[in-house]
């Protein structure tokens, strides 16, 4: 059997809906956007959107609605998910805590019934009166809103209208009335019903306009008092209200098709439209008076705001702001202006969110040598393609470094300067402080009068009133930090050395040993406030003020030796607030107080470089909420900076983290050092907004990147990413795109600029071809002659050479019109040809044929900044797959997989085929071992048999998966990944008696992702190895999904596995799931034609979800469940064993 | 009038398109199906062993490993799917059997022959015993959800038997008949109701529920497995308002076969009467899409087609192919091919040899 863990590195980005309204509160004004089967809640202000919820479904979003229901006060959202689970919630808001509350719920699948080819469809009355679903065709669904009823449940009410494209509720009808837009054989027509809810049926017609556009399928009810619909065809816009049609034919929207719209004022009379080229229009509607006091629409005008993220979705804020929903590229935060800029356009970006939706290739490669993977993505399609650049953790760019040994503290300073920048370093070691002045770039030993060089520093910084203090052993002095004179020195009263400071701006506090002094900062004095005796000797200690703007602290915080406690003293009288005993043998090596997002935190790094962190209470002291996590091996040093205005942690040790907040969570985020000792902020003139970083034999002046747990950096291409490729030697990459050309009456012309019409060279396939063409039946179609109808669009494929450093685009090869690009690889590997070369598989696609009879297997170089083709072999299908095999070139062609030999006279020359297959659309390969992915028929498993120079089908998986990626995981054990939204994994058996037995795969894992896979990749986003883990993990396998997100799968042991199922079990009955669809339901394999159990899988994102449960809620999940301790004995499970374990398991992404 | 918008985004029949709109989230699963549903590629071959006799009939059995195949003189066989060995043959009835059908277990089996007595009989597989006779009834089928019970058919009547004890349950006869020539009564998918000489029943009650117009002279009609629709040769019928819903011309005169999965309809010809009182078969099979009936492909597999079968996946289908004319068959095979597999793959590469050795 296999066991394994699945888990989301990289959350879906990509937005498929979009709504406002007052959902937190009636005052709040909300976006909510829902990413596939996650929801997050923004808040509207005039900063912005600032995110307050984020919410995981087991399932994915369909439809979702806001609606208000009569004599309330806030909105409630309505909910399908692709399998049918209908729920209202509700967000409930006591004083700090968002709470979404499930109020109806229910699954309004039917067992028989023809799912509708137009999606689900779901509809809510404008008065809240009824929900109207249309999931099948020939049936609509209503459900009554009805107060206070918990269970969603639908009626069924027979159609005549089979084909619905849209449907909608009118709005200012007496009872509520459906409009939609059906298709029959004699076109699309539009029909109005009146439902009756206590017959539940439809009651009549009210109205019905036969014949609208061909391909008219969106309304937009209008609201009263005008009332009536919108239809939005692809050349037409019609209004009608029920009398009289208006239709109007604007030219500006015949080029592409309308996809969604937002409604502007409350009145209906403006209406933003997107297409899916990224264009933004104004509908608005001219209205007439009738005479008796009714307005009546007179006239439609569309006018061309201007370009925008092609969109999925658009929801009009507020102040001619709205918000872009993209699927294909990073959604927008736009702002519509009353003046065009200077490109005419009305429309301003004001932020962008990054998608990476949708991935449809990438490679793991380590660009840095830091033993870190980084993942290099295609990603977006049409003006959205680009490439994307993710790595875990935190990137620190180094600007300068210094060799140094022996650092054991560091500060930056501003010495006789006009208070902008910093200008001073100071360094600290052992019995000697050492003083850097930076000017420019130039750094030098200076000098600083009032300094005690001859000692140790164990703090130094700028304070108020323009002075300086520096802390040694002997004494704390004060400086003037202007004429850097000696002010004042304070001495401890008994002649014991000063072991342990920390210090503000305004205050200090030292310890010698147990006696703590407290010391308030004055112009030219040091005033001692405040003495103390404690019982044990202190260890660390923090004065850190708590929250923006305040210079004075009200606690001291205080990390002792022996009893191993954590204390908070009051100011000034240093009494006790609170005392909180951390446990084991372990002393705490360094202590802060700090802020994040209006919370505050009591953090205690520990000598063994864990970490407790407690919620602190500003008020009275206290702490509450402790928790627990391994940030690194020794011990750690915390240090506060600011990047962006936001307050952030950086945790000294032999694994530097970060330690921020998102979501009002605390996240670990590592940084792409590997060690840290010492650090401080600098901000010079020459180093803005800089990091000075200590090593054990350095000093390092870095910028840090933007503050977020993956890292995520755009190469836009503006055009369409297929596949990717690495070239270590050459250090590029080789990216295949297609770009859409138009025909016009000079040719064929780009649709505008992209990577490929920019490189800074090009080249390109004689569309001849140096083939002879007319072995081919179908030769004329890339002779060159084919001209395509004016206007029409055409793919055009190319080769991309991109520098590994720069990402430009060095070099662009066109292939033939017609000719798709389909695989890539390098390889240096072919026969004995030592050179590395990129190899392009291709497809000859003719829209007639129902697959490619033709395609080429092109092979390239590149070398001096020049492409090279050094071979051309033309096949009779689509090159689907490349890989090296043994030294030799294996392609899967059409339903084939083929072995070329690579000879001596640098060609390809085919040396054994496999045929047992539908479409082979993927290849992986293991020394002898090819797994082959099929359209349909799932995995096969093939060995090549050297002597005999041939495949042997070792064994194959006869389930009917319709594959969208496969990849090999062990010897034994292959992962696939098929088109309804699952993985599973097949295991061969070797051992098995008969050959039937062993030709035939066992599936012994299957899960619901729920996202579609189109790639796999080994490798991995974190650094490897480092420090012991309490959860042994084997081998990594990423995945990169339709809707943006990165997963990862990877092997554990039967006894892990029995260990995390149980909490798995205990976890899903814990949490109680938004919407209550049942966990196991929402993991099994589903398909159209089946529904088994989830088996051999873990699910991760349910595992890592213990870490956000309060300590109540861990216990519960804890009672009961029992590890292997030492010894092999089996032990009750605390929480504290689960955090560290799932903190562990978070560590793997 | 001004020629009608076309839609941007034009089905995309050429499959490297699909598959890169699937890539960003456009499925096409229908074209898909389309696409496998347009390509058979032989890959077992099963001949006849003994003289002057033929195969007529083939179903897969369950587990996935054999065909259950009946002849002109009676005989059941059963070959493995792999090897092509015949493993297992008992005689059932003393002639032609027109109709078989294994349950899911794979257990029990029910067959029909042409004349003599029984015509039908329900069997134990394993040790070839009969387990009852159903001396009279012309045609027999297991009930869908459960399989407890049969239908058999006799001119215009269909009884309900219970599949253990063989007793007769329930008499259904409409009470004007349609007369089709080949009335077979057959379960709904969800055994609630039976159709039988284009009457549909209510089991529970046995009452009348619907007489289906008749449009034809042959068949009743079969349930689709959505249970929404009845297939009544040309007619598709809305089993819940009794509409038409629509035509389609190719299933005429043919036998509607329903792949468990993937939603196609396989149609073979029916036997042709001609007027020397020989009867002939079509050579080619139709297959068709289950969801909105628009026609796939035509495969001619140019020998006449007596039987077509399904496995659980939709993977493979087995076809009785024989060639002369009743009564005469010259040679007579069961052949299994691959669903979706292209047929002139290997003849490709033996083309593409050639072509290399010229170039050599």
């Amino acid at each position: 059997m296999a066991y394994h863990y699945v888990v989301t590195a990289h959350k879906p980005t990509a937005v498929t809906a979009c709504v406002t309204g007052n959902f937190t509160s009636p005052g709040d004004l909300n976006l909510i956007v829902a990413k596939n089967t996650k929801l997050e809640i923004y808040l509207v202000t005039p900063e912005g959107l600032r995110p307050v919820k984020e919410v995981a479904l087991y399932g994915k979003v369909a439809v979702m609605k806001l609606f208000r229901p009569q004599h309330e006060k806030k909105d409630l959202l309505f909910i399908v998910t692709m399998r049918y689970n209908a729920m209202i919630l509700e967000c409930v808001n006591d004083a700090d805590n968002l709470d979404i509350i499930t109020k109806a719920h229910g699954n309004v699948a039917d067992k028989i019934g023809k799912p509708s080819e137009t999606g689900i469809l779901a509809v809510i009355d404008p008065k809240a009166r009824v929900i109207g679903l249309r999931l099948y065709d020939g049936l609509f669904k209503i459900i009554p809103l009805e107060k206070d009823n918990s269970e969603l449940k639908a009626s069924n009410i027979r159609i005549d209208e089979l084909q619905v494209h849209d449907v909608e509720f009118l709005h200012g009808c007496a009872n509520p009335t459906l409009i939609l837009i059906h298709q029959d054989v004699n076109g699309r027509h539009v029909k109005t019903h009146e439902i009756s809810l206590r017959e539940k049926e439809f009651v009549k017609v009210p109205w019905r306009q036969d014949n609208v556009e061909t391909e008219a399928s969106m309304i937009i009810p209008v609201p009263s008092p005008l009332g009536g619909a919108i239809i939005i065809g692809q050349e037409n816009i019609l209004y009608h209200d029920g009398i009289t049609p208006v239709v109007v034919a604007p030219a500006v929207i015949k080029q592409s098709t309308i996809v969604c719209y937002a409604k502007v004022d409350p009145g209906g009379l403006r209406y933003l439209l997107g297409d899916m080229a990224g264009h933004l229009f104004m509908l608005f509607l001219e209205v007439d008076n009738r005479g008796d006091g009714n307005d009546v629409v007179k006239d439609l005008k569309v006018e061309l705001l201007g370009e925008i993220a092609t969109p999925e979705c658009i929801t009009y804020l507020d102040n001619g702001v709205l918000f872009i929903g993209s699927r294909l590229g990073d959604s927008q935060l736009v702002k519509l202006t009353t003046k065009p800029n200077e490109s005419g356009s009305y429309v301003t970006v004001m932020e962008s969110f990054t998608n990476l939706a949708p991935i449809l290739d990438m490679c793991v490669v380590d660009l840095e040598r830091q033993g870190q993977g980084q993942l290099v993505t295609c990603s977006g399609a049409f003006k959205e393609g680009s490439l994307r650049i993710i790595r875990n953790g935190i990137g620190i760019q180094e600007h300068a470094s210094i060799d140094l040994p022996g650092i054991k503290g560091m500060w930056a300073l501003q010495v006789a300067s006009d208070g902008r920048y910093d200008n001073t370093l100071v360094l600290a070691f052992v019995g000697q402080t050492r003083v850097l002045s930076l000017n420019g770039e130039e750094v030098e030993e200076t000098d600083i009068a009032g300094f005690a060089s001859d000692q140790q520093t164990f703090f130094c910084g700028n304070v108020i009133h323009e002075q300086i203090v520096q802390i040694t052993p002997i004494s704390a002095r004060l400086i003037s930090a202007q004429n850097k004179t000696l002010l004042a020195e304070w001495k401890p009263p008994s002649d014991k050395n000063i072991a342990v400071v920390a210090c503000n701006t305004c205050q200090i506090v030292v310890s010698t040993g147990s006696i703590l002094y407290y010391i308030e900062i004055h112009q030219n004095e040091l005033i001692m406030k405040g003495v103390t005796t404690l019982d044990v000797e202190v260890a660390c200690l923090d004065i850190s003020p708590l929250g923006d703007g305040v210079t004075t602290s009200e606690y001291i915080a205080v990390g002792l030796w022996t009893d191993i406690t954590a204390r908070i003293l009051r100011i000034p009288d240093l009494s006790e607030a609170t005392k909180e005993y951390l446990g084991g043998e372990i002393i705490p090596r360094s202590v802060l107080m700090t802020c994040f997002e209006g919370h505050s935190y009591l953090l205690c790094a520990l000598g063994d470089g864990s970490m407790f962190y407690f919620v602190f209470h500003k008020d009275t002291g206290t702490l509450s909420d402790k928790k627990r996590v391994t940030l690194g091996t020794q011990p750690t040093v915390l240090r506060t900076f600011r990047s962006l205005s936001t307050t952030n942690v950086f945790a000294c040790s032999d694994r530097p983290t970060v330690i921020y907040s998102s979501n009002h969570k605390l996240v670990f985020s590592n940084v792409n050092m590997k060690e840290v000792n010492h650090m401080c902020s600098l901000n010079a003139e020459a180093y803005p907004d800089s990091l000075a970083l200590a090593t054990d034999s350095s000093v390092t002046i870095g910028t840090i990147d933007e503050i977020q747990k993956l890292h995520i950096r755009t190469v836009p291409l503006q055009e369409s990413p297929k596949r990717i490729a690495y070239q270590e030697e050459s250090q590029t990459f080789g990216v295949l795109t297609a770009r859409i050309d138009i025909q016009d009456s000079t040719g064929l012309n780009p649709a505008r600029p992209s990577a490929s019409t920019m490189a800074q060279s090009t080249t390109s396939s004689s569309s001849v071809g140096s083939l002879s063409m007319s072995k081919s039946g179908s030769s004329s179609l890339i002779g060159g002659n084919i001209i395509p109808d004016y206007g029409q669009e055409v793919e055009v494929h190319n080769l991309l050479i991109i520098d590994q450093h720069t990402f430009e685009v060095l070099h662009a090869h066109q292939l033939m019109q017609q000719e798709y690009a389909m695989s890539i690889i390098s390889t240096n590997r072919l026969g004995g040809d030592m050179n590395e070369y990129y190899i392009v598989g291709t497809a000859t696609v003719n829209p007639e044929e129902s697959e490619p009879k033709q395609g080429r297997i092109l092979i390239f170089q590149w070398n001096d900044n020049k492409l090279t083709q050094v071979s051309e072999k033309e096949i009779k299908g689509a090159c689907y797959s490349l890989a090296e095999f043994n030294g030799k070139l294996l392609a899967s062609i059409n339903s084939t997989v083929r072995l070329f030999e690579w000879t001596v006279e640098k060609e390809l020359r085919l040396e054994c085929s496999h045929f047992n297959n539908i479409l082979t659309l993927f290849l992986k390969t293991k020394g002898d071992f090819i797994l082959l992915g099929d359209l349909m028929r799932s995995m096969t498993l093939l060995q090549y048999k050297t002597m005999e120079g041939s495949f042997e089908e070792i064994a194959r998986d006869y389930n009917p998966n319709w594959m969208t990626a496969v990849e090999i995981l062990d010897d034994d054990i292959f992962l696939g990944a098929e088109n309804s939204f699952n993985i599973f994994v097949c295991q061969k058996d070797s051992a098995a008696t008969t050959d039937e037995e062993r030709s035939q795969m066992h599936e012994v894992g299957r899960f619901h992702v729920g996202d579609m896979i189109n790639v796999f990749r080994h490798g991995s986003l974190v650094m490897q190895n480092l420090g012991e883990t309490s959860t042994p993990t084997t081998g990594c396998v990423l995945f990169g999904t339709v809707s943006g997100a990165i997963g990862l799968v990877t092997q554990i042991t039967q006894d892990f596995y029995d260990f995390l199922l149980e909490l798995q079990n205990k976890l899903s009955t814990v949490i109680k799931s938004v919407g209550k669809i049942d966990h196991s339901q929402w993991r099994a394999f589903n398909t159209d034609i089946k529904t088994e159990p989830s088996e051999g899988f873990i699910d991760g994102d349910l595992i890592e979800s213990f870490l956000d449960l309060s300590h109540d809620k861990m216990k519960e999940v804890a009672d009961g469940l029992q590890i292997t301790g030492e010894g092999g004995m089996k032990q009750d499970c605390t929480v504290d064993d689960l955090v560290k374990m799932v903190e562990d398991l978070t560590r793997i992404h | 009038k001004c020629p009608d918008p076309k839609p941007k985004i034009a089905s995309a029949n050429n499959f490297v398109v699909r598959c890169a709109r699937r890539a960003i989230g456009y499925q096409s699963k229908s074209m898909d199906r389309k696409f496998i549903h347009s390509r058979f590629c032989p890959v077992q071959t099963i001949r006849s062993s003994s003289d002057g006799d033929f195969f007529t009939c083939a179903k897969f059995l369950p587990g996935d490993k054999s065909i259950i195949v009946g002849d002109y003189s009676g005989d059941i066989r059963i070959f493995n799917l792999h090897t092509g060995n015949e493993e297992f043959m008992f005689q059932t009835h003393d002639n032609y059997i027109v109709h078989l059908e294994p349950n899911r277990s794979g257990e029990f089996l029910l067959t029909s022959s042409t004349w003599g007595r029984p015509l039908s009989a329900l069997w134990a597989i394993r040790n070839s015993e009969m387990k009852f006779a159903l001396d009279d009834e012309e045609h027999v089928e297991f009930s869908k959800v459960t399989q407890e019970r049969i239908v058999a058919t006799k001119l215009e009547v269909a009884t309900i038997y219970d599949a253990v004890t063989g007793q007769s349950i329930l008499r259904l006869v409409p009470t004007d008949s349609n007369q089709y020539t080949r009335n077979k009564a057959t379960f709904s998918p969800f055994d609630d109701l039976v159709l039988s000489d284009g009457v549909l029943f209510d089991v529970n009650s046995g009452k009348q529920i619907h007489k289906l117009d008749k449009l034809n002279q042959t068949q009743s009609g079969v349930f689709h497995p959505n249970g929404l629709e009845i297939v009544s040769n040309t007619e598709v019928w809305d089993v819940r308002t009794f509409h038409l819903l629509k035509t389609v011309p190719v299933l005429n005169q043919r036998t509607a076969v329903f792949s468990p999965v993937n939603s196609a309809i396989y149609a073979i010809s029916m036997e042709q009467e001609l007027d020397n009182g020989d009867s002939t078969f079509d050579s080619s099979f139709k297959t068709v899409d289950a969801i909105d009936y628009s026609s796939i492909a035509t495969i001619d597999v140019k020998k006449n087609i007596y039987d077509l079968a399904v496995n659980r996946f939709d993977t493979q289908i087995v076809i009785v192919e024989n060639q002369g004319v009743y009564q005469s068959v010259q040679e007579s095979v069961v052949r299994i091919y691959d669903v979706g597999r292209k047929r002139d793959d290997e003849d490709e590469q033996d083309e593409e040899d050639e072509e290399e050795e010229d170039d050599d």
